[in-house]
């Protein structure tokens, strides 16, 4: 599976597009780990347990869009793009959306 | 002839398949059918998929991981986070507890205190089974070991 931000794949053109596709997930970390991210926040510097928090949920998102692409026949997502946001204190959403493709070489 | 050595068996091969997303149409969800009985077949596709993640991050560790690492093992630091928790935790709970005390030889009338207990013991219910959902799910979570 080919993942690009762009539009187009070099030496690639697109055969057949079957739309939009999208892997979503909420994540947060445990109640121990939000209070030392709160101290952390205090002092300054990277609050790697939210860094660790934003990764995990970026991860599963990406996967979860390969999987429909993949379950669509796609065989290349183009115009990859991530979106987040906070649904709840210490919660976060990530979106991981793009359009998926079906490519075959140039020419 | 260690494990690491020995032939994959076939529910092995069908979970690296399935994680790889080589699985399509009638076999997939045969296997998925099998996956609803069988806690180990879901077990061995979470290991393949924690395999794929880690794998997507080849970058080295950063210079400041290894001081990250130094000071998790360091004496003073883990005697500082073991006190404040054991302070925090347990002052916390002495205090509900306090206040149930409290609450139940008060002057309030038997419905009331019936009342609130249902409620105490209602949210404790509810935190226990939201505990216990994730930590017997959690093996199955191949994005934990992910760091950034």
């Amino acid at each position: 599976m080919i993942l690009v931000t762009t539009n187009e794949v070099p030496g690639r053109e697109i055969e057949t597009v079957f739309g939009l596709v999208r892997g979503n997930t909420v994540r947060a970390r445990h109640v121990g780990r939000d209070i030392l991210a709160g101290f952390k926040n205090i002092v300054g510097g990277e609050i790697d347990d939210y860094t660790k928090l934003l990764a995990e949920s970026r991860e599963q998102s990406l996967d979860r869009m390969v999987a429909e692409a993949q379950a669509r026949g796609a065989d290349a997502i183009v115009g990859l793009r991530f979106a987040t946001s906070e649904i709840a204190s210490g919660a976060s959403e990530f979106l991981a959306y793009g359009t998926a493709v079906k490519l075959v070489p140039l020419g | 002839m260690n494990a690491s050595e020995r032939e994959p068996s076939r529910d092995e091969l069908e979970a690296m398949a399935y994680a790889d997303g080589e699985l399509e149409g009638a076999e997939r969800a045969a296997f998925e059918s099998r996956m609803a009985e069988r806690s180990d077949l879901v077990r061995e596709v979470a290991r393949h998929q924690r395999l794929h993640v880690l794998a997507r991050h080849a970058a080295p560790p950063e210079p400041m991981d290894h001081e990250w690492r130094r000071l998790a093992r360091d004496p003073f630091q883990r005697g500082l986070l073991l006190v404040g928790w054991l302070l925090g935790v347990g002052g916390a709970l002495l205090l509900a507890g306090w206040g149930l005390h409290g609450l139940f030889t008060s002057d309030l009338p038997l419905f009331p205190k019936l009342a609130l207990g249902a409620v105490g013991v209602g949210t404790l219910a509810l935190g226990l089974a939201v505990l216990r959902g994730r930590l017997l799910t959690r093996p199955y979570d191949p994005y934990t070991e992910i760091q950034r």
